[in-house]
C-alpha cells in the first residue's frame, strides 16, 4: 500500500489499524487499515450502505470500533476531539441562529472567546462567498449556501482533520461541481487533512489526492488509487482525458469489488 | 411588500365580514320574528346589557381570569418540569409517560364534584381543576418538543463536543419552543374551562357562577353578556400567547423549508 502513495507521506497523521465494526451480529466493516498523511485529501468511494460513513463516524469518535485501533498523531481516538470537525450530508444548521452564530457554535461550545473568532468566521464566510448572509437565518439561504456555511462552521476552530460525509449528495449537479471547486480553494488555503466520503466517482476523482474504493458489506478497502491531476483543479479538467482515465479506473475497481 | 400587507388585510377582512353578517342576520331575525328576549336576545340587547351591567360582570370576571391565569402558569411550569424529567429519566419515560398519555382519555371535568368533596367550594377547587385539565396537554407537548431533536443535530453537537447541559440550553430548549407554545395555547383554553366548570358546580363568585345565577333568574341577556365577556377574555389571552409566540419563534414565521 505504501508504495502507491508516494513521498508526500512522511509520518501518517491518522492511522486506522485493522478496524472491524459489528452491529448486532452484522459485520459492517472487516479489517480496514488506512494511513492518512497530514494535508492529504483522501476520498472513501463506495456504494451507499457500504460502511464508509460508519468508518468516518469511528474516526470522529462518535462510535468505537469493535476491534482494531484509530490513532491521530499517535494518540488513540476515544471520543470527539477539538482538532476533528465533521461536515454531514445535511447542513444541520440550527434554524434559530444566524449564519454567523451557527458558524461560531463550535467556538461557543468550547467556551472560547467569541471576539477572537468572529473575524475568522467572517473570513471563512467571505471565502465561501456567503459573507453578506452572515446575519441571515438558515432558511433564507439556498441548500448550497447552507452547506457552505456548515463547512465554515467545521473550519472555524481550525481543526487539523476535516471529515466529510457525502456533504454534497443533497445538492443538484451544477451546485455540486461549483461547491467542489470552492472546497478545494478553501482547502488549498487552509491545508487541512480531508477524509471525504462519497458515492460519486466523478467527485472522488476531481477532489482527491488519493481514493480508496470500498466494497459492499462487510466492507474492506478493495482498491487504492492516486489521482495525479495538477492542482488547482478546474471544472474543464473534468472533460479531459487524464480525468476520464481516472474515472474509468475507479469504475472498474468498483465493478470488480461487486463481483465477489 | 405591498402585496403582503394587502394579503394580511384580506386575511382579517373576510372573517370580520362574515362575523358582522351573521350578527346582522341574527339581529334581523330576532326583530322580524319577534323572538322573545328570554329565549334569544338580539346582539344589540346583549351589547346594551354588557354596558349597563358592566360592574357586575367585571366583578365576577376578574376572579375567574385570575384563577385561569394562575392555573395556567402552574400548568406550564409543572408541565415543563415533568417533561424535562421524562426527557432525561428513562424510568420516568417508560413508566410515567404512557400513564400521562392514557390519562388524557379520562374526562377530567367529571372529577369536579369530587374536588368539591375534597377541597371545599373555594378557590382551591377551581385552581386544582384548572391545573388538572391544563397540565397534561402542556406536559405532553413539552415532552415531545424536548425529545424531537433531529438526530443529525444531536450528532453535530456531539462532534463539536457540546456537553449535555449545552445540548439542553442551546438545542433542546429552542427546538421545543414551537411545541411549548402549542401546548400553552391548548392549556389556556382548558384552564378557562376548568375554572368555569368548578364555578358552575360550587362557588359564590366568578363568571361561571354569574352565568348559572342569570340562568336561574331566566335573565338570558345577562347570561349571554357574561358568556360574551368570557369569550372575549379567552380570545385576548389566546391572542397574547400567539403574539409572544410570533416573537419567540421567529425562525418559523416564514418557514419555507423543512430542513
Amino acid at each position: 500500500m505504501d508504495s502507491l502513495t508516494g513521498q508526500t507521506r512522511a509520518v501518517p497523521l491518522l492511522q486506522v489499524r485493522n478496524v472491524r465494526k459489528v452491529f448486532q451480529q452484522t459485520e459492517a466493516i472487516r479489517d480496514v487499515s488506512i494511513d492518512v498523511a497530514d494535508g492529504e485529501f483522501l476520498s472513501l468511494l463506495g456504494p451507499s450502505g457500504c460502511g464508509k460513513s460508519t468508518l468516518l463516524m469511528m474516526i470522529a469518535g462518535l462510535t468505537r470500533p469493535t476491534e482494531g485501533a484509530i490513532t491521530i498523531g499517535g494518540t488513540p481516538v476515544v471520543g470527539p476531539r477539538p482538532d476533528i470537525a465533521v461536515v454531514f450530508q445535511q447542513p444541520v444548521l440550527l434554524p434559530w441562529r444566524t449564519i454567523l452564530d451557527n458558524v461560531l457554535f463550535p467556538v461557543e461550545v468550547l467556551r472560547l472567546p467569541r471576539k477572537d473568532y468572529e473575524d475568522r468566521a467572517m473570513e471563512l464566510l467571505a471565502m465561501a462567498k456567503i459573507a453578506e448572509f452572515a446575519k441571515h437565518l438558515p432558511h433564507q439561504l439556498s441548500g448550497g449556501m447552507r452547506q457552505r456555511a456548515s463547512i465554515c462552521r467545521a473550519l472555524v476552530r481550525d481543526p487539523s482533520i476535516l471529515l466529510m460525509d457525502e456533504p454534497f449528495s443533497a445538492l443538484d449537479a451544477i451546485t455540486r461541481d461549483e461547491i467542489g471547486v470552492e472546497l478545494l480553494r478553501i482547502w488549498q488555503v487552509n491545508r487541512k487533512t480531508v477524509i471525504f466520503v462519497t458515492h460519486s466517482i466523478r467527485e472522488a476523482a476531481f477532489l482527491s489526492d488519493r481514493v480508496l474504493v470500498m466494497g459492499r458489506r462487510p466492507s474492506t478497502v478493495a482498491a487504492e488509487f492516486k489521482i495525479n491531476l495538477p492542482r488547482p483543479r478546474t471544472i474543464p479538467m473534468m472533460e479531459e482525458e487524464p480525468f476520464n482515465h481516472h474515472s474509468r479506473e475507479l469504475r472498474k475497481a468498483i465493478e470488480a469489488s461487486h463481483a465477489h | 411588500m405591498l402585496t403582503k400587507i394587502t394579503e394580511k388585510l384580506s386575511d382579517i377582512f373576510w372573517p370580520t365580514l362574515i362575523t358582522v353578517l351573521l350578527l346582522a342576520l341574527w339581529e334581523i331575525l330576532v326583530r322580524v320574528l319577534h323572538v322573545r328576549s328570554i329565549l334569544l336576545p338580539a346582539p344589540s340587547e346583549i351589547a346594551i346589557t354588557m354596558v349597563r351591567q358592566q360592574d357586575q360582570i367585571l366583578r365576577h370576571l376578574w376572579p375567574s381570569l385570575y384563577m385561569t391565569i394562575v392555573g395556567f402558569v402552574l400548568s406550564v411550569v409543572g408541565g415543563v418540569f415533568v417533561a424535562i424529567l421524562i426527557t432525561y429519566s428513562e424510568v420516568l419515560r417508560k413508566g410515567l409517560y404512557p400513564v400521562i398519555v392514557v390519562s388524557q382519555v379520562i374526562p377530567k371535568i367529571a372529577i369536579a364534584p369530587l374536588f368539591i368533596v375534597w377541597f371545599g367550594t373555594g378557590a382551591t377547587s377551581s385552581l386544582l381543576l384548572a391545573v388538572l385539565i391544563a397540565f397534561f396537554p402542556m406536559t405532553i407537548n413539552a415532552a415531545m418538543g424536548f425529545s424531537s431533536i433531529d438526530p443529525d443535530i444531536h450528532r453535530m453537537a456531539r462532534t463539536f463536543m457540546a456537553s449535555d447541559w449545552q445540548v439542553f440550553w442551546k438545542i433542546r430548549i429552542p427546538n421545543a419552543l414551537p411545541y411549548l407554545f402549542g401546548g400553552m395555547k391548548i392549556s389556556i383554553t382548558l384552564a378557562i374551562i376548568g375554572v368555569i366548570v368548578s364555578e358552575f358546580v360550587a362557588s359564590q363568585e366568578g363568571i361561571g357562577y354569574l352565568i348559572k345565577l342569570a340562568g336561574g333568574l331566566l335573565d338570558t341577556p345577562l347570561m349571554m353578556a357574561a358568556i360574551t365577556a368570557l369569550s372575549l377574555s379567552g380570545l385576548a389571552l389566546y391572542g397574547l400567547i400567539s403574539l409572544a409566540e410570533r416573537y419567540a419563534v421567529f425562525w418559523n414565521s416564514t418557514r419555507d423549508d423543512v430542513k
